[in-house]
């Protein structure tokens, strides 16, 4: 019953909703109660043959109205209760996405995506359940258990109640029981069906493998071992759920055993009527859903417990990069310092980052080379403050980068990853997704610059080509070019890019660095790469090894020192030749 | 393909609906004897029920209505309601169960079918669909199936239970039986209305709730690009206009559930009781009749109403199976298979020797993509694919891996067509190693066995010696039953490439495929990697898509591809001599290189 509490600031929101709606609940649990009695009374009137013209219009009348008033009842807490519940849903999904936005890289690294997207879904349901099914069945059990209940006491018989209600808080613990069972092996039969989906998934995405070695008959055997584990899990939940309705009848029938044989008996001396008797065996049958409910009560109440749990976890991490208190609001300009002494992930011993030590005056050009995983991309990552805990200071303009406002640094350089990710959106809205007011001219600009602008072009609806998921597939290197007028279009005071020209040919490169040359004069880049040529013209280039600077200079006083960055060189521009100018 | 999808989602006219039906029911005929001995159950189910009333209704009118009853009397029709109920449960628990058993089966056999299928499907098909529709079709679409079975199950359910109690009404009293027909048609449109409105709201909630999950999942990916253009609360606006557009549409969903479901039904019950009783009532005004029989009516009525809430309810996931079944047809009813094979190939890989005569191959039958290209590699000989993207390099080892047929002129495997060969034949004498090497999840062992039982441990582990993996893989924890996670992620690119050598070498194939990586790879096993080549292709037949020097030098001759043509061949010294196009790139960077 706790979750009832730890919800109680949407009950007290929704207040009068609620109110309402359980009052109409109550109401219908009384009025229900009312054709059994008119059965019943009518029944009596027709065997003692006292029933009369005014007498059955009155009854039939009283009957009909009940009929109406409860569909119109029904409907309102039907509304109120299970409308509450989505809106609940609602509330709470809003609560989670607005959290997800807010957290830092290191939230999502310890939650995966799937993770993430399920405590967004099942336990947003599970949460639903209690506030639409959960209430429902309380208020549900407890009016119409009970006016049922006193129903049958007052007004058919007491004794007769008493002995045919016997076994029915069985109904309760058969369905807490067997709703508890069916659970467990519920969830054993969802793990199976994930394991079949693993399958298909690696079967499908290695399919060229499967069939290159040409296992195709021994790949379709391993699934069929997973679709018999599927089945063989599924076997033990039907065993269980099958089980439910007939249990119900059972129960039910040793009730109703009880009732004929004690009812017969008390008929028989003259204690009630027929007329109770019907009566009576209605009613017993209205006990049957709420009885069973309190047991299915328990259960709800314990998944979407262990539900909010989880929700409320999520919510409750926190970012560990913050704006400070009175934190500078003016764009970052001028020069870069970057002055680190060391750097490890959170919970990682490693240092991945050590004495890492440059400037970059306003206007320049710094390039940054090494083998993939030397730590360059790490660098990047602190300039854009992803990571606030490490010793040193990196300071833009003179002052520390985590003395500025987020929006006063980010939105001043115009990062384009390695991984050029690119949201199911039409190719005009992901390069104007910095500010979706911009204009077509502004957008074509970019996409000029990145030299992108021609190959959309080209594309069936040209910018209203939609991308990702369900939009064309585009090569790779067209979503980088696609990233890079991305982060054009904002015109950054410092422009990074990230490895983002490994996927267009030399040309293109070339095309690409000397545009931005040109139109970012005064303006400050850096280019991390695996390849020599995108860094060459670089003012200063540093070569990072095992998270340290192990050579730094220009192009030229680097091939001097006849190092890795020369072996490198040599070796690139050896093998692009080879390869034809591909990259 | 999915563009499809989409539209189909809107109507699919009445007679496909019935087509799309057949076609799915005909993968539960394995399984047609349990599910007419589960209908069987399903009318017994229905029989039991009616049963029970009419005993009250004996009791009440030739017992207890003529006075002073038994004790005895009264045992015994307690005793046979009970030993009815007994029977009804019975029934009840076997009906559910071999039905439910029966849909699972069915769904197996239709996963089993679609699965076959699709390893029957050639590249072509997995180039052309996304991995992520695919992947739908074989899991959920199929999941859905059994919703769409339990549909057909509440269907017999219900109509049984609708006709029986409609029977067992006419045996008491035809003239009132006729009188509640008259709600007949009042259900009926009451059924209609609601199938036209739920169906329609259902489906928009469904596509908002997708719509919404599939902006939760995006943004969840891009949140670091998201994050550095700061772009945080337009996306929550956003998102939360998704949301609030889904809570309407389940709010709609709620309010017509409310309106034309079980509220409406209950009222109509109450009002059939009115009906009953009128009936009842005004004939006993003129002469006494007997009280049983309006229980018994009452009862029957709630019988026949109660149904409909939960026949109505699954109309709207028919819809859903209705569609999901669609889906599974077109992939069974693609067309784009593996290349066939001679009728009765037989031909053996002996020596490895390849010719290519005049072979034109073009993916869209209409654009050429290699043009008249020929050549030989003898046995032990290797041979080296240069070009620009789109020359035609892939193409070349699509057509010899068999993963594309060709339009035009003649491959040739130790003088044979290739298309004698069969397919397992060709695919176990030829290795190939692909750019991206692909692992599976599950131990390192598995991953050079990939599946061949015949291949013993003691091979893999000469495998991996050979082309030296088996430094890396001998520090892992667990060494060759180290566990391989998802896509092999724990792996460095290159480890990978040594892991996916390992396997290709283990079954010792005659001929070697190679397409070289482009990707970067770290400088610790770059060194490992180029030697493993050269002894994997020591005494075979290779054939390279050439990234690397020291491949392309070696080389027994080089074609230099443009536009699907070869514009040169030779060995390394021979075109440097001719003085081409090859040759200008080499001096090319020969003089970039003294700069």
């Amino acid at each position: 019953m706790g979750i009832f509490k730890r919800l109680s600031w949407f009950f007290k929101q929704e207040k009068k909703s609620y109110l309402l709606g359980i009052v109409s609940l109550v109401i219908v649990a009384i009025l229900q109660l009312i054709p059994p009695r008119i059965i019943g009374i009518v029944v009596d009137e027709i065997e003692t043959a006292s029933i009369t013209q005014l007498s059955l219009t009155t009854w039939l009348a009283i009957l009909a109205s009940t009929a109406v008033l409860q569909y119109v009842l029904r409907y309102i807490w039907r509304v109120r209760i299970w409308g509450n519940a989505a809106k609940l849903e609602q509330i709470v999904r809003k609560q989670l996405f607005d959290h997800f936005t807010n957290m830092d890289n290191q939230f999502f690294q310890k939650y995966r995506t799937g993770d993430l997207m399920a405590h967004a879904t099942n336990d947003l349901r599970g949460l639903r359940m209690v506030a639409g099914g959960g209430i429902l069945t309380l208020a549900d059990a407890i009016s119409v258990g009970l006016t049922t209940l006193l129903a049958m006491l007052f007004i058919v018989d007491w004794r007769l109640t008493l002995i045919a209600i016997i076994p029915l808080p069985l109904l309760a613990v058969t369905s807490r029981v067997l709703g508890k069972k069916l659970h467990l092996r519920f969830r054993d039969a969802q793990a199976a069906f994930s394991h079949l989906n693993d399958k298909v998934q690696e079967s499908i995405q290695g399919i060229k493998v499967i069939k290159t070695f040409g296992q195709e008959k021994e790949d379709i055997e391993e699934f069929s071992k997973q679709t018999d584990n599927v089945v063989a899990k599924n076997k033990a939940v039907y065993k269980i759920d099958s089980l439910f309705d007939p249990a119900i009848t059972f129960i039910m029938g040793i009730s109703y055993f009880l009732t004929i044989f004690i009812g017969g008996l008390l008929i028989s001396g003259n204690e009630i009527t027929i007329g109770d008797f019907v009566t009576f065996i209605n009613y017993i049958g209205m006990l049957v859903w709420p009885m069973f409910a309190i047991g299915r009560l328990f259960n709800i109440i314990e998944r979407g417990s262990a539900s909010y749990d989880r929700i409320e976890t999520l919510l409750r991490e926190e970012t560990a990069i913050e704006e400070r208190h009175g934190a500078i609001d003016h764009p970052i300009t001028g020069d870069l310092s970057f002055k680190l002494e060391s750097f490890s992930y959170p919970e990682d011993e490693v240092e991945t980052l050590r004495d890492i030590d440059f400037r970059l005056n306003a206007g320049g050009t710094l390039g940054i080379v090494g083998k993939t995983g030397a730590g360059k991309t790490t660098i990047l990552k602190l300039l854009l403050r992803e990571y606030d805990a490490y010793k040193g200071k990196i300071e833009y303009g003179g002052y520390d980068i985590r003395d500025y406002t987020l929006d006063a640094l980010l939105k001043q350089v115009g990062y384009v990853p390695q991984d050029n990710y690119l949201f199911s959106d039409t190719i005009r809205e992901n390069i104007r997704f910095a500010d979706p007011g911009l204009s077509q001219e502004a957008v074509e600009a970019a996409a000029k610059l990145a030299d992108i602008h021609q190959d959309i072009l080209e594309l069936p609806n040209g910018y209203d080509t939609e991308v990702g998921e369900r939009g064309v597939s585009l090569s790779g290197g067209q979503k980088q070019r696609i990233s890079i007028a991305r982060a054009i279009l904002i015109n950054p005071e410092l422009m990074i890019l990230d490895d983002s020209l490994s996927a267009v040919d030399a040309q293109t490169e070339e095309t690409i660095l000397s545009g931005l040359k040109d139109i970012r004069q005064g303006q400050t880049t850096i280019i991390a790469a695996h390849r020599i040529s995108s860094v060459m013209h670089a003012e200063e280039i540093i070569v990072i090894d095992e998270g340290s600077i192990i050579e730094r200079g220009t192009h030229k006083s680097l091939l001097q020192q006849n190092g890795w960055y020369k072996d490198m060189y040599e070796q690139q521009q050896l093998e692009r030749a080879l390869k034809g100018g591909e990259a | 393909m999915e563009q499809q999808e989409l539209n189909k989602r809107r109507s699919i006219p009445f007679r496909e609906q019935m087509q799309i039906i057949r076609r799915i029911l005909s993968y539960a005929s394995p399984y047609k004897n349990q599910f007419l001995l589960a209908i069987l159950f399903s009318v017994a189910l229905a029989v039991t029920n009616a049963a029970l009333p009419r005993i009250i209704q004996i009791f009440i009118d030739d017992h207890l209505t003529t006075g002073t009853v038994a004790t005895q009397t009264i045992l015994l029709f307690a005793g046979l309601h009970f030993g009815v109920t007994i029977i009804r449960m019975t029934v009840w628990y076997f009906e559910l169960y071999i039905f439910n058993m029966a849909s699972e089966k069915t769904v197996q056999n239709i996963r089993h079918q679609l699965f076959s299928k699709l390893h029957d499907l050639g590249m072509r098909f997995f180039d052309q669909t996304s991995t992520g529709w695919i992947i739908t079709r074989a899991t959920n679409d199929t999941e859905a199936m059994k919703d769409f079975w339990h549909v057909f199950l509440t269907i017999i359910q219900g109509v049984f239970g609708v006709f029986i109690s409609l029977g067992a009404m006419f045996l008491l009293d035809v003239t009132v039986t006729l009188w509640i027909l008259i709600f007949a048609p009042v259900l009926l449109v009451i059924i209609r209305f609601y199938q036209v409105y739920s169906s329609r709201t259902y489906g928009e909630m469904k596509s908002k709730l997708s719509l919404l999950n599939t902006k939760l999942a995006e943004t969840i990916n891009g949140m670091s690009v998201i994050k550095q253009f700061r772009q945080e609360k337009r996306l929550q606006k956003e998102f939360e206009e998704t949301n609030k557009a889904y809570y309407d549409s389940r709010y709609s969903m709620v309010k017509i559930n409310a309106l034309l479901l079980s509220p409406v039904i209950n009222m109509l019950y109450t009002l059939s009781v009115v009906l009953i009783l009128a009936i009842f009532g005004i004939n006993a005004l003129t002469s006494p009749i007997e009280v049983g029989i309006i229980y018994a009516f009452t009862s029957y009525a709630n019988d026949f109403f109660r149904p409909l809430t939960r026949l109505m309810d699954s109309l709207s996931l028919f819809q859903d199976g209705v569609i999901s079944s669609s889906r599974i047809l077109t992939v069974m009813d693609n067309e784009e298979y593996v290349p066939e094979q001679a009728e009765n190939a037989d031909a053996h890989i002996t020596t490895g020797k390849i010719e290519f005569k005049d072979v034109s191959f073009s993916y869209d039958d209409e654009h050429n993509v290699l043009n008249n290209i020929s050549f030989t590699v003898n046995p032990g000989e290797t041979i080296a694919l240069v070009g620009h993207t789109g020359s035609g390099k892939s193409s070349i080892i699509n057509v010899l891996m068999r993963f594309y047929d060709f339009q035009q002129g003649e491959v040739l495997i130790d003088g044979k067509s290739i298309r004698e060969f069969p397919m397992r034949e060709l695919r176990q004498r030829t290795g190939l190693v692909l750019q991206d090497s692909f692992l599976f999840y599950g131990t390192i062992k598995d991953n050079i066995r990939l599946m061949n039982k015949a291949i013993t441990d003691r091979e893999i582990i000469e495998a991996a010696r050979f082309v030296q993996a088996d430094r890396f893989i001998e520090e892992l924890p667990g060494q060759y039953d180290a566990k391989v996670v998802e896509r092999g992620a724990s792996f460095s690119s290159g480890q990978k490439q040594l892991i996916s050598f390992a396997s290709t070498i283990v079954r010792d194939p005659k001929i070697l495929i190679l397409d070289e990586a482009t990707a970067n790879i770290d400088t610790e096993t770059e060194s490992l990697i180029q030697e493993g080549l050269e002894r994997m292709r020591r005494g075979r037949t290779t054939v390279a898509i050439a990234h690397r020097l020291s491949t392309i030098r070696d080389a027994d001759q080089i074609l230099v591809l443009d536009k699907g043509h070869i514009i040169e061949r030779g060995t390394h010294d021979e075109l440097i001599d001719r003085g081409g196009s090859y040759k200008g790139m080499y001096e090319l960077q020969n003089i970039g290189l003294q700069t």
